[in-house]
């Protein structure tokens, strides 16, 4: 294919204009999103004692104390104890959910939809308030139990909506064939539905789980000592003082961010294979 | 597994079904034969889907009850009917092979496996694609997919096969092609059928009768031959092949057996028999005979041509007979004399027993 457009009615100039201003505009806008990140990640390796650019020399010291102060490693084992049994109650809620919704013979499914969506529109504080005297009066606020009902809370609905979309991208009448062809509706939803839409149940379980790894605002109310979470005990460490080690910890954490988008990314492009299979 | 065998006689026993105040199907008797080809032919909305979405034990009825051999199955699931479906978008199941579809219901009814390869394997050899068996869907055209959906729908021998347009993705030489292959493996396989469509030269040619559908109501049903012929009102007549439609204003019976209908067209037809005031009568474009000079027709009219349309096997005409009432004539004849130009005067006549006479 040659690079001519297919309407030439715009002069050669005013093209090439055009052209570099949408290319500076995508540049800058790139800059904008990821210099905060760049930045972070170099100041990591600063031998300065403040957190402060661009960085005099560089030193692995911060991730030393890093390793070295245990309640960092308490930290990330209290989020993934929290982030993988909100994952999966959110997956199991919000499959459940989904299903019901799309392929069911509900009433009012636009206002359910809504409902389901709710958690997403609400301000994490509004239902952190909402949640948090409640816990306390069934004294679970310093349990993980606490938290992991906060988080599932904003977990369900972006499990509902990865896998509506995908129960959206293939005909219901497949879970019908499988249903006249003998299937019972269990073996229906694990021989036909179930392959159908893993993929959206894995990302969004991943989506849920990397939303409660990185969720401050319930964490706040709803962890103890005891279950504090990383967000919450980077948040307790910018208050008393702004070493390094947060930056290292914060580039620790990108690390991980990038290998779980990049396995949601290889997943989609799989389910996209899959879709072009479709008739 | 499966609580229904053989090939069986369904029996459709004053379903209905409602949806609030909506009436997507009115109390409904039909009695399907074993081994019958039967089609449901409508427009889109008449309730021919609802009908086999009944069958097939997606849809619960309001009222009524649905028979297999005089079982009644109107609350039994879907999986427990023992019927096979094939549908329009074929269905199947994109992340198995052809041969893996068409052992599904097999490995749901638990046959042991050395029994369902070599089932598989026939069934696919009856389609003609025993050599794409380890392909997948994708990997196939529309025809070849279908033909999978079919084998797959019969390698049980379900007690009655429906069928939800399932040409209707195909373009139309493909789909003829389809309509021979279904045909030919109907007779082969004599199951029971039930065949949704819209396409009334399909029906006409698949099904040993026709049930014509429209605003949630069965309007005929029969063979093809009587529902042309003898249609019961002015829907089925127009719906099935083409019509003049005239409506009646007075009826006539005079001595010696003579019948006449007055028509609100201002024509004055002898026909062959009775008909009430406010009915209207049918008279087929093909059954019309034109001619430059009258014949001995008993209906005679003087008419002059103003349109004519070349159709591949025939020209139609439109005849304008008086001020208010033009006709369409049918003429497959290539003959010279069965030529006519735009303008020309020409008579349009045919027998009494050329008027379909509508008891509504």
């Amino acid at each position: 294919m040659s690079g001519r457009p297919i309407i030439a009615s715009t002069q050669g100039f005013e093209r090439d204009v055009t052209r570099w201003i949408l290319r500076g505009y995508t540049v800058l806008a790139f800059t904008f999103l990821l210099l905060p990140i760049a930045i972070i990640v170099l100041m990591s390796f600063s031998n300065q004692r403040y957190m402060g650019f661009p960085p005099p020399g560089w030193t692995l010291h911060w991730y030393e104390a890093v390793r070295e102060q245990p309640r960092w490693l308490t930290a990330t084992i209290n989020s993934f104890c929290i982030g993988i049994p909100t994952a999966l109650l959110a997956i199991v809620f919000g499959t459940l959910a989904a299903l019901g919704i799309a392929r069911g013979d509900v009433r009012f499914r636009k206002f359910l939809l809504l409902l389901m969506m709710a958690p997403m529109m609400l301000p994490h504080v509004i239902i952190a308030i909402g949640l948090y005297p409640t816990l306390v009066d069934m004294r679970l606020q310093d349990s993980y139990i606490a938290v992991i009902i906060g988080h599932t809370v904003i977990g369900v609905p972006l499990v509902f909506i990865t896998v509506t979309a995908s129960l959206r991208s293939y005909p219901a009448s497949l879970d019908l064939a499988a249903r006249t062809l003998g299937a019972g509706t269990w073996q229906a939803f694990r021989r036909v539905t179930l392959p159908m839409i893993w993929v959206g149940i894995v990302s969004g379980g991943l989506l849920a789980f990397a939303t409660s790894f990185d969720e401050l605002m319930l964490a706040l109310f709803l962890t103890s000592p005891g279950t504090e979470t990383l967000p919450r005990l980077i948040w307790d460490q910018l208050s008393f003082a702004l070493s390094p080690t947060l930056a290292a910890v914060a580039t620790l954490i990108l690390v991980l961010s990038v290998l779980l988008q990049g396995f949601a990314v290889y997943l989609g492009a799989r389910r996209s294979a899959l879709k072009r299979a479709q008739p | 597994m499966s609580d229904v065998k053989g090939f069986a006689e369904l029996r459709f026993d004053g379903v209905a079904k409602r949806y609030g105040e909506i009436v997507a199907l009115h109390p409904t008797h039909l009695v399907i034969q074993p081994g019958e080809f039967f089609a449901l032919l409508g427009p889109s909305g008449s309730g021919k889907t609802t009908l086999l979405g009944m069958a097939a034990g997606f849809v619960s009825p309001t009222e009524g009850r649905i028979l297999v051999n005089g079982q009644d199955i109107t609350r039994m699931p879907p999986e427990r009917r023992n019927i096979g479906m094939v549908f329009q978008n074929y269905s199947l199941f994109p992340f198995l092979t052809v041969a893996a579809n068409v052992a599904f219901p097999l490995e749901m009814r638990k046959h042991p496996k050395a029994e369902i390869v070599p089932r598989v394997r026939q069934m696919l050899a009856m389609v003609r694609l025993e050599h794409l068996a380890d392909r997948l869907p994708a990997e196939l055209s529309g025809g070849q997919q279908q033909r999978v959906a079919l084998a797959r729908a019969a390698v049980y021998n379900p007690s009655v096969l429906l069928m939800d347009e399932p040409l209707g993705a195909l373009d139309k030489n493909l789909r003829e092609e389809m309509q021979d292959e279904i045909k030919r493996f109907h007779a082969q396989f004599g199951a029971t059928v039930i065949y949704v469509t819209h396409d009334q030269h399909e029906a006409a040619f698949m099904a040993d009768r026709i049930a014509i559908l429209n605003h949630g109501r069965i309007e005929q049903a029969g063979p093809q031959s009587e529902l042309y012929e003898r249609p019961n009102n002015a829907f089925v007549a127009g719906f099935l092949g083409e019509a003049n439609l005239l409506h009646v204003t007075a009826y006539a019976a005079g001595e010696a057996g003579s019948r006449s209908v007055a028509t609100q067209e201002g024509l004055r037809l002898v026909v062959s028999g009775t008909v009430q005031t406010g009915r209207m009568v049918c008279i087929r474009p093909a059954n019309i005979t034109l001619s430059p000079a009258p014949l001995s027709y008993a209906n005679t009219f003087a008419g002059k041509v103003v349109d004519l349309v070349h159709a591949a096997d025939s020209i139609r005409y439109r005849v304008q007979l008086n001020d208010q009432c033009q006709i369409s004539v049918r003429v497959t004849s290539r003959r010279a004399d069965a030529r006519f130009e735009k303008g020309q005067e020409v008579y349009a006549q045919w027998e009494p027993e050329d008027v379909l006479l509508m008891e509504n």
